[in-house]
């Protein structure tokens, strides 16, 4: 039997984690620019590609991962392929730069089109950038396929792929036909571990590059996104500082803080 | 004044239904709806999909200038794709000007689609929406970068399709108007459902959104034994608050000390309660997104270091195990 084709969307993102004030507002270009914080791959896209590998060990699966973006760090992605991914494709060009939602929907599944032979795509549940969490279910509209979000388990059996479904109170057990697309949460577990000497080995692996004219796009399709205004956000407080001569005595002090200003 | 509305431009405001009950959110929803429909001079118009949905119809009705009705048995539990589907019907029918979602899972899952389906951009997770004068676009402000920034987004085609963050808008007054309801029959067959539902399993949940104080753990605690330290505390508050819950951070939820439905973060709960009590949380990004309505923050971390105290009222720095046995006492003592 042919082996199962998995694709992973993938997208580098500045550190989440780096400090507010790394993150600097550019307000005439409408942008934001991360200062002196490392790019990696988005958090959510590596619970996809642990998705996408655990279903690789079960049954074995050509697992592709596919990254955009108007300029990326090969180094970093590569981990991706260090974790055991089969192949990485790059895709690289300038009008890529700042699209909208929607249009990078649209080149995302336009890369799918070219590579025409897949069963499932993964991708994270949102990006840690703009925590958007659309991407996903607008390419299963584009494709027309059927789309799975926010999943906790995947697995998959025969032709049918089973998938823990986030919901409020608890989840769902869903079952569809492949070709599919599943978006996944971080309770679905974090990317396995990657030692250093996988990655150094990822490093000598040749990724795919493809240009925006390698993908028959329409061009009049790819919208810059609209944004209006942008500002960095200060919810600093006046933190007071409850001081004792020892722990118990901080505790203390605390409780009648905050009977005296009223909090209580 | 709303007699010189203009009807033909609504404001849809999906009610967002769990467990057969109307979410806090709807009424949040209508809230805003009411705001940009006044800001475009149109009418507030609530959708209800269900089965046997007149209760709900019904308690919708006062707040809105008409409830539109799609009562279809296949709508009967959340299905997005049929939901979707029997959505975007509605929207080629009455031509919305705004399609308003909320952040819960179901509505997360369908707005993207409906979007697609009606060929147009959306914007999620906003805490505020306002028509801009000169263009009638529709400016959304979202939190980006877990909250670091703050963006406005323009919509420019309609309809515009945004899902609303939970906390972030007043709950609609009763409206003076005499609303009706519209009846719409969409056309759905049960043949197109490509995801098909096996079982719905319930886990046991919190009411954090509803919470009047949290007390929330993090990396810090390190057993079940801290974790009952931070219920001690919780039994000393309900003195003071009609309702404590636990709160967590993904540290405490990934160390499976406590079930992953007390999250509080980007993608756990945002929660707004009049008191905060973060105990070992250093204060990620992605936690602090999630506490920004709370009215009090009050941070124990052993490190002065810690982020969490550039965003709280009170802080205390030293050992939990100490100092929370003793706030527990001295708050018991008092009265």
């Amino acid at each position: 039997m042919k082996p199962l084709q998995i694709i992973v969307f993938i997208k580098q993102v500045p550190d989440p984690e780096g400090p507010a004030d790394a993150f600097h507002v550019d307000l005439n270009a409408k942008k934001v620019i991360p200062v002196g914080i490392p790019p990696l791959i988005s958090p959510f896209d590596e619970n996809a590609l642990e998705a996408a590998l655990r279903i690789k060990d079960c049954h074995g699966a050509k697992v592709t991962a596919i990254s955009m973006g108007e300029r990326l760090a090969q180094p970093v992605l590569k981990k991706a392929l260090a974790a055991g991914a089969d192949d990485l494709i790059l895709l690289v060009d300038p009008c890529f730069k700042d699209i909208d939602n929607w249009s990078t929907a649209y080149v995302l599944s336009s890369v799918i089109t070219k590579i025409g032979d897949y069963d499932l795509i993964l991708t994270g549940r949102q990006a840690s950038d703009w925590d958007f969490g659309v991407t996903g279910l607008i390419i299963a509209e584009i494709l027309q396929i059927p789309a799975i979000n926010l999943a906790r388990k995947v697995e998959v059996n025969d032709d049918n792929v089973f998938v823990e479904k986030l919901c409020e109170d608890g989840y769902e057990i869903v079952k569809a036909r492949m070709p599919l697309l599943i978006t996944v949460s971080n309770e679905l577990g974090d990317l396995r571990y990657t030692s250093v000497r996988s990655l150094q080995i990822a490093q000598k692996k040749p990724a795919t590059i493809y240009h925006a004219n390698d993908l028959n796009l329409d061009f009049q399709n790819l919208n810059i996104r609209k944004i209006h205004n942008l500002f960095q956000f200060n919810d600093k407080r006046q933190c007071k500082f409850i001081e004792g001569r020892s722990f118990q005595e901080k505790g203390e002090n605390l409780a009648l803080m905050l009977k005296a200003d009223g909090v209580l | 004044m709303d007699g010189e509305r203009d009807r033909n431009k609504k404001v849809l405001v999906l009610v967002d239904i769990e467990d057969l009950e109307i979410t806090s959110t709807t009424f949040e929803l209508l809230g805003m709806g009411r705001k940009i429909a006044a800001e475009s001079n149109g009418i507030v118009s609530g959708v209800v999909l269900g089965q046997r949905i007149s209760k709900v119809e019904d308690k919708i009705l006062p707040f809105a200038e008409e409830v539109y009705s799609l009562d279809h048995p296949l709508l009967e539990t959340f299905n997005p794709e049929l939901f979707a589907s029997a959505l975007k019907q509605l929207c080629q029918k009455v031509n919305p000007e705004v399609i308003l979602f909320s952040c819960s899972l179901d509505h997360l899952d369908l707005a993207p689609r409906v979007a697609c389906k009606m060929n147009v951009l959306l914007v999620t997770d906003c805490i505020d929406l306002a028509i801009e004068p000169e263009t009638g676009y529709l400016l959304c402000t979202k939190p980006i970068y877990g909250a670091k920034i703050i963006s406005t987004f323009k919509l420019v085609k309609k309809p515009y399709v945004v899902t609303l963050r939970k906390k972030t808008a007043e709950p609609a007054m009763q409206a003076n108007t005499k609303g009706n309801i519209i009846r719409f029959t969409p056309v759905l067959d049960e043949a197109s459902i490509r995801v098909k539902l096996i079982e719905k399993v319930k886990e046991e949940g919190t009411r954090l959104d509803k919470a009047k104080a949290i007390v929330a753990g993090g990396r810090g605690i390190k057993d079940a034994e801290g974790i009952e330290k931070l219920k001690g505390l919780m039994v000393a508050l309900k003195k003071y608050f009609e309702s404590v819950e636990l709160g967590a951070s993904r540290p405490l939820i990934d160390s499976h000390l406590v079930p992953s439905f007390h999250q509080i973060g980007l993608t756990g709960e945002k929660v707004a309660p009049e008191l905060y009590i973060a105990v070992g949380i250093s204060g990620s990004l992605q936690h602090l997104t999630g506490i920004l309505g709370a009215k009090k923050i009050i941070a124990i971390n052993n490190s002065l270091k810690a982020h969490i105290f550039e965003v709280a009222d009170y802080g205390v720095v030293g050992d939990f195990e100490e100092i929370v046995p003793a706030l527990k006492r001295k708050l018991e003592e008092f009265q």
